[in-house]
């Protein structure tokens, strides 16, 4: 995509390639892209080193750490980092809280939260979702009653990405259940070592433990943790699930995946040569790059409007979403394909030991990965809710 | 990164979807349609005078100098209309292969000709048996004497070739390819018209001993192979605006068509298959513009990137070519079987466009025959 930048821009995407292949250590690379899982110290110590350089919060304002940079800068920022296979920094710290706190949060929020947020000294979890509140996120039930200078929080939030490491949640509550669903929620801070709050984990098909829920049985929550004014958290929510959307589509990310497949099949063995050779697996593959490729010039397109100054919705963001999305999916399906019948177990080592010869490259992550990635065509929105944007936008009804 | 149209193009887009519009609407795109020639020489000359025709050829053959960017501009706007003048054949394939190929002599006596809409050409490439290679012809060219040609052979699906005054014939001369230039009224050339399933016309040639003139002055490989690229992208642009008017169309149909008391649209199951139509225009938008970047791109050493960017590009525009023309019948239902329903027109010019020049099955092998777009590349391998 080089080709499409100006002269500028390139030089700032040669500066980002530069800064992520020598400043993060590479064993953290290397595991990203072998797919390995990091650990939290991983992932702390690799949005450390952004902060520090101050590449960990670009898209926060400049006073909080930001960086003024166009809409096409941030799109380098993030896919280069992809392509170096640089952990991201935490999106519950950096895209979703701290920007509802530097723009709706007080002066006091903002000194408390915004630097420990950029530098994960706190780490955030997302207190969204409840068992009855999936894409019907605004029928949340978790209540937040006021007495005297505090709230007593009752309820349950799931799917809580990470919460096991969690210190802070940012929370939507119901702080007002007479009115209209939307306009009785609050944005609610919760230090999660406070009494009353229980983190469980929920095992995943993936054998993974990513996800958890979240009990809160009379918490007590100081009311100076609301941000902004009460019952205004739905606005707040629908900001930050904007934010969320921003590099959905993970662009970067599917062309290492690719990548690998392909350089993994070049390297399998069928019947007739290799599998790269395979007509019917290089066509299946072939059609996924050109629908990378096809994905990256609607990102471009997108920014290209941005970068024109327009800001207004966008259905194309959707579709972002809706196909960056799918693909992610077709390509972790792709990878167990090209482990085939020595992909089918879950290992944690690809050495077996006793004079047995080692496993396939892949063969750890590949298949855990597949069934992992089937979230991503439900979180963020799932397929159906972006569906359903795009024909409102087209229909109107 | 800038990747909007610029001031002048869209003056042009405006000016044109606006002509089209008033003068190029269903009930007269009907009239020449079945007008004995298929095509309006009327419309032409409105054409040639806004100047289209001749929007990418030099100023001193009497075009406007432009880019392709402009020529995927009108192309576009020519989708959207259903446009059946040959406009892919006189101006991009003919046009460019003369400029690419042509001598002085010939491009001052072809170029402001086709600037002026007052000649058609014809690209001939295809042949019996062939499919879409291009690049071994049957079709033979002997040198005479005194340095004319004679040309024998057969060509079939010419584009524009039911009326082109001029074909631009690919033959074998001593085994190496080579370009030349066929009247078509020279002796030995006989020709037997067809019109394709959308309407526009082309055409089986054959010639028998045909006079005609050497466009030598380029590598004659690298010419048919940026004449092909170029046409591709040209008609992936128009095919964004085929899809755009039939995507247009059919939530229009949605909207207002009512069953069981309430419009169809306001069914999830058509709703959620319409968004899905407007992620497939979306795609093809954007290889569209993909294709038209790879074929403006003039850095050294781009052609073998543009040839691999450009069928990428035709991979992902087929696919999505399919998808709307057959979901759009499908939801207009049995109106969009009808001639007299504008939305059936539509499907059948995608779906020959997805057929034309080449189609996905055979992009797709050629793609991965060449490397795909992605290096292989894992951190553990390496």
């Amino acid at each position: 995509m080089d080709t499409l930048l100006n002269a500028e821009e390139r030089e700032f995407a040669q500066k980002m390639r530069q800064f992520y292949r020598t400043e993060i250590p590479e064993e953290l690379r290397f595991k990203v892209a072998t797919g390995q899982e990091l650990t939290k110290e991983d992932m702390v110590t690799s949005q450390r080193i952004l902060n520090q350089h101050g590449y960990a919060v670009p898209n926060w304002p400049v006073e909080w750490g930001g960086q003024d940079w166009t809409p096409v800068q941030r799109h380098i920022w993030l896919e280069e980092m992809q392509l170096a296979c640089v952990p991201q920094p935490l999106p519950f710290n950096v895209s979703m809280v701290g920007p509802v706190i530097a723009t709706f949060g007080s002066q006091e929020l903002k000194e408390r939260f915004l630097p420990a947020t950029a530098n994960i000294d706190i780490w955030w979890s997302q207190g969204f979702s409840e068992p009855d509140a999936g894409s019907d996120l605004a029928s949340l039930k978790t209540t937040a009653v006021r007495d005297g200078d505090k709230y007593i929080v009752n309820g349950q939030k799931t799917w809580t990405t990470l919460g096991q490491y969690g210190d802070w949640m940012f929370n939507l509550v119901r702080t007002d259940p007479n009115v209209k669903k939307q306009a009785g929620i609050s944005f609610l801070l919760i230090d999660m070592k406070t009494p009353g709050v229980t983190v469980r984990p929920i095992q995943l098909i993936d054998g993974g433990h990513e996800v958890n829920e979240v009990f809160f049985d009379n918490v007590e929550v100081p009311v100076e943790n609301l941000v902004g004014e009460e019952n205004k958290g739905w606005t707040y929510a629908k900001f930050l699930l904007g934010n969320e959307r921003t590099g959905i589509a993970r662009i970067g990310g599917s062309k290492v995946n690719l990548a690998r497949a392909k350089a993994y099949a070049a390297v399998t063995k069928t019947a007739r040569g290799t599998l790269l050779d395979d007509p019917l697996f290089s066509a299946r593959l072939t059609r996924i790059e050109a629908e990378l490729t096809a994905l990256e010039m609607t990102q471009l397109r997108i920014l290209s409007t941005q970068a024109a100054g327009s800001d207004k919705p966008d259905p194309r963001s959707s579709v972002l979403k809706l196909k960056g999305s799918q693909l992610q999916e077709d390509i972790s399906e792709l990878l167990v394909d090209v482990l085939g019948p020595q992909g089918l177990d879950f290992v944690t080592d690809r050495t077996q030991g006793e004079g047995l010869s080692d496993l396939p490259l892949g063969a750890v992550d590949a298949l855990p990965a597949y069934f992992n990635t089937r979230k991503v065509t439900i979180y963020g929105g799932s397929s159906e809710v972006q569906r359903g944007i795009i024909s409102k936008a087209l229909l109107g009804l | 990164m800038d990747l909007e149209l610029n001031d002048i193009q869209q003056e042009l887009a405006s000016t044109l979807n606006k002509y089209l519009r008033s003068e190029y609407d269903t009930q007269a795109r009907e009239a020449i349609l079945h007008s004995e020639e298929g095509v309006s020489r009327e419309k032409w000359e409105a054409f040639a005078e806004m100047g289209l025709l001749g929007l990418a050829i030099p100023e001193n053959y009497g075009g406007a100098e432009m880019t392709f960017a402009e020529v995927a501009v009108v192309l576009e706007a020519f989708g959207r209309a259903l446009v059946l003048e040959p406009f892919l054949a006189t101006a991009v394939l003919g046009a460019n292969a003369i400029a690419a190929a042509g001598s002085e002599e010939q491009k001052q006596e072809i170029l402001p000709a086709v600037c002026e809409g007052q000649t058609f050409l014809a690209f001939a490439a295809l042949e019996p048996g062939l499919r879409y290679a291009v690049d071994t012809p049957s079709t033979t060219a002997s040198a005479g004497a005194d340095g004319a040609f004679t040309i024998s052979g057969e060509k079939n699906g010419v584009l524009g070739g039911d009326v082109a005054d001029q074909f631009i014939v690919t033959a074998s001369e001593n085994g190496e390819l080579g370009l030349f230039l066929v009247a078509a009224s020279a002796s030995g050339v006989s020709r037997v018209a067809h019109r394709q399933a959308d309407g526009q016309g082309s055409a089986s040639v054959k010639f028998d001993n045909a006079p005609a003139q050497r466009l030598g002055a380029a590598d004659a490989h690298a010419v048919v192979a940026e004449l092909l690229d170029t046409a591709n992208a040209a008609i992936m642009a128009e095919a964004v605006g085929v899809m755009e008017a039939s995507l247009t169309m059919t939530a229009e149909y949605l909207k207002t068509r009512e069953q069981f008391g309430a419009p169809i649209g306001t069914n999830q199951a058509l709703q959620h298959r319409a968004a899905d139509l407007y992620a497939d225009l979306e795609y093809a938008r954007s290889m569209a513009l993909y294709s038209r970047l790879a074929v403006t791109n003039e850095e050294a050493g781009s052609e073998k990137d543009r040839h691999r960017d450009v069928i990428a590009a035709k991979m992902i525009i087929d696919q999505s070519a399919r998808t709307i023309s057959q979901e759009s019948i499908q939801m207009h239902g049995g109106i969009g079987m009808t001639m007299e329903y504008p939305i059936g027109h539509y499907a059948k010019r995608l779906t020959v466009i997805s057929r034309t020049f080449d189609d996905a099955d055979s992009l797709t092998a050629e793609l991965a025959e060449i490397g795909g777009l992605i290096e292989p590349h894992a951190a553990d391998l390496s």
